[in-house]
């Protein structure tokens, strides 16, 4: 009975260190200012299910601006205003046929939409053009916002070759191909 | 040559100069307001189709006194600065009632300029200028600067909503302006006798008579001519006399109070204003007694108060209830204005007032004043579905006519002569009327294109006899018709939310420089009729 827990015990430590060692973390800086990276593995994306993330409309602005969500996850969208709103994008990572306009819901109301397509998805609303918000479609659950002075860490990061693509506001999307092992550094230049 | 010679002269000449006022452009003041693009951070477009065009945003916006219609605090990125915190309600009257006022000075500025091209029957009206003299050069292309206007308003809170707009400078290089409108409105005091929401509110100051289609939010370069007629009756001495001279033009700016209530988005809307009678054309600032001072000068010249009544029903096209009855009807791409279909009526009341040297049937020398009751009366309506706007308006104005009579009861030939006969009284003359209206439509192509295909038109005998006479001013460039039609297509660009670029192509009334007699009725008779067509191009900017 006791050689048998040992065992046990032994497998899991093994099978933990091995883990341990294939996982490893990518670091690197972007430009000042909020980005997002995500990292693309080779071959087709990895949507998750049932997972929910929410971009408000409050006070005439999107909130949050920025939302990173992964493939499959579905975006309800809510008017906190009590004024009308709309939501619409134009096109997913310049792809116009992704175009699609969710009309218009009354106030405390959500809509939903299930994101499947990897890429950045600029929200606008068609009656008040000052406003805009940005979802960015990670096609991996490896992806982050940086921080103020633009550095990243996405951690558990199996290894293996990937492409990391970085996105900032107004800037050209940058990606990368990076390489995977143990700790990584990768930086990024926006331009 | 001969006295009426030389009166057909100058009235030549003065026509003259009335036509090339005419021809040069003037532009109607329109607004748009940045100060709340800045207050509520948000686009020109949230409340304009085409700017000054309101949309039912924006209507809505402007009813609720210049506030959005629900949850404005949580809508405004500059705070507004309190002038007294909200609990000294509870102390009342021994504390002001609180109020507060705009978080920054809510000031916009708009600027436009302007290029004409004239088309080659300008130089017709050189034959009108005396052999030997030159005449005034009308240029075949022409750049110019258009107006310079600053205007602020806002809310101080309590639903008091202020507005004042002023133009610094207006057509031509370092021309003063003047003052438009300036108005305090008590928005929403029917609550306070416990009316429904909205059904009462109240205007102090000096604005634009609540017109069906707004002269100064009108995205026409030019404006609508019947909004600008005034009426002059007939004094040519060939034809039948008319003693009236009414300067009055429902495009004015009032002085006096307003009661309105109802939405312009939705349902009833009404308007009752009591307004200075001012139909001499006399200015407020020449208008002085040296013995009654006033600060500046008197705005009316009369103590009659016209009457404005205006009242509209909007019916709401939308299938679905709440979109129906929403500030914005909610369409399957995102909320746009409603399809409706609007119907309404005005009706302007005054006496327009004349007043002679004259004499009683006694032989003192007395002031005679001749009040003439006028009104102008209206239909118009408006169609909106999609990108489509259809609107129109008639108008029918009517001024009594009193005739001046000398002690022996014979008229008195118009225009009076000091050195001639005395009046001693009025008799009743034939009324001097007009009609008249507009008929237009805006197309949105994109929301920065908008094509537009308008029709104005008035009719006026008087302006045509008048114009026969040449020795009179006449309202407009010496008529062919009694009818005078414009045909003004146009088109408009947003290059940005707050600039646009608007070209306008002016299919002029036929007018006439050459009078005969005819030798059948012994009348006078125009011929060889012409049109002066206009391209207008503007860009206008507001910040």
């Amino acid at each position: 009975m006791t050689i048998k827990y040992l065992l046990t015990l032994l497998f899991i430590i093994t099978t933990a260190a091995t883990q341990l060692c294939m996982a490893g973390s990518v670091k690197g800086k972007v430009a000042p200012g909020k980005s997002v990276v995500y990292l693309e593995a080779s071959g087709a994306a990895t949507p998750v299910t049932g997972k929910t993330a929410v971009m408000d409309q409050k006070g005439l602005m999107f909130a949050p601006h920025i939302l990173v969500v992964q493939a499959g996850t579905t975006v309800e969208f809510l008017n906190s205003d009590k004024v009308q709103h709309n939501v619409f994008w134009p096109h997913v990572s310049g792809d116009k046929k992704k175009t699609h306009n969710m009309g218009t819901w009354p106030q405390g109301q959500k809509k939903p939409f299930k994101f499947d397509d990897p890429g950045v998805v600029t929200l606008l609303c068609n009656v008040h053009p000052e406003m805009s918000g940005f979802i960015i479609v990670s096609p991996t659950p490896y992806f982050a916002e940086t921080s103020a002075d633009g550095e990243y860490n996405l951690a558990d990061v199996p290894d293996g070759q990937y492409t990391l693509t970085a996105w900032h506001e107004g800037k050209k999307v940058q990606s990368k191909k990076i390489t995977v092992s143990g700790a990584t550094t990768a930086d990024v230049t926006l331009q | 040559m001969s006295t009426s010679s030389n009166k057909v002269q100058r009235g030549k000449r003065e026509i003259w100069c009335i036509c090339l006022a005419l021809f040069l452009l003037v532009p109607s003041a329109s607004r748009a307001i940045p100060a709340f693009a800045r207050m509520y951070q948000t686009s020109c477009s949230t409340c304009h189709s085409d700017f000054p065009k309101l949309n039912d945003f924006g209507k809505a916006f402007k009813d609720a006194g210049f506030k959005f219609p629900a949850d404005d605090e949580g809508m405004l990125k500059i705070p507004p600065t309190l002038l007294g915190a909200p609990a000294q309600k509870e102390i009342f009257p021994h504390s002001i009632w609180p109020g507060s006022i705009p978080g920054q000075p809510p000031i916009g500025l708009r600027m436009n300029t302007f290029f004409q091209k004239t088309s080659g029957n300008r130089g017709k009206f050189d034959s009108l200028t005396p052999p030997g003299t030159p005449a005034p050069f009308i240029p075949k292309t022409d750049f110019s600067t258009g107006l310079f206007s600053i205007f602020t308003a806002g809310n101080f809170g309590s639903d008091i909503a202020f507005w004042v707009d002023a133009d610094l400078n207006v057509g031509g290089d370092n021309t003063a302006g003047g003052l438009g409108d300036s108005y305090l409105k008590f928005v929403n005091i029917g609550r306070l006798g416990k009316l429904p929401k909205d059904a009462l509110s109240l205007r102090v100051g000096r604005f634009e008579l609540d017109l069906p289609f707004s002269q100064a939010r009108n995205i026409n370069i030019s404006g609508y001519d019947i909004y600008d007629q005034a009426n002059i009756g007939a004094v040519n001495p060939l034809f039948a006399q008319q003693n009236v001279n009414n300067q009055f033009t429902m495009a004015d700016a009032m002085n006096g109070i307003e009661f309105s209530g109802g939405h312009q988005y939705g349902g009833y809307h009404y308007s009752i204003a009591f307004v200075d009678q001012n139909t001499s054309g006399v200015n407020q600032s020449a208008n002085v007694s040296p013995f009654v001072p006033s600060p500046a000068g008197f705005a009316s010249d009369s103590n009659f108060k016209d009457i404005y009544a205006r009242v509209s029903y909007r019916i709401n096209l939308e299938r679905d209830s709440t979109s129906r009855n929403a500030v914005q009807a909610a369409g399957a791409t995102g909320p746009r204005d409603h399809t409706y279909i609007n119907f309404g009526s005005f009706y302007f009341y005054g006496r327009s007032v004349q007043r002679f040297s004259g004499e009683n049937l006694a032989g003192t020398p007395v002031v005679l004043t001749a009040r003439e009751p006028f009104y102008r009366a209206g239909g118009d309506f408006s169609f909106n579905y999609r990108n489509l706007n259809l609107y129109g308006l008639f108008m029918r104005g009517h001024d009594n006519d009193l005739l001046p009579i000398d002690s022996g009861g014979g008229l008195v030939p118009l225009p009076i002569d000091p050195a001639g006969t005395v009046p001693v009284a009025f008799v009743h003359g034939t009324p001097a009327t007009f009609t008249g209206g507009f008929m237009q439509a805006d197309y949105l192509v994109y929301p920065w294109i908008i094509a537009i295909m308008r029709w104005d038109a008035v009719n006026s005998g008087p302006d045509r006899i008048n114009g026969l006479a040449l020795t009179t001013n006449s309202p407009f460039a010496l008529p062919f018709r009694s009818t005078r039609n414009r045909i003004t297509p146009g088109i408009q660009f947003l290059i940005h939310a707050n600039i646009k670029a608007s070209f306008e192509y002016q299919i002029r009334p036929q007018q006439f420089v050459t009078v005969i007699t005819n030798p059948i009725t012994g009348l006078p008779i125009a011929i060889n009729p012409f049109r002066t067509n206009t391209a207008v191009a503007a860009l206008e900017w507001v910040f």
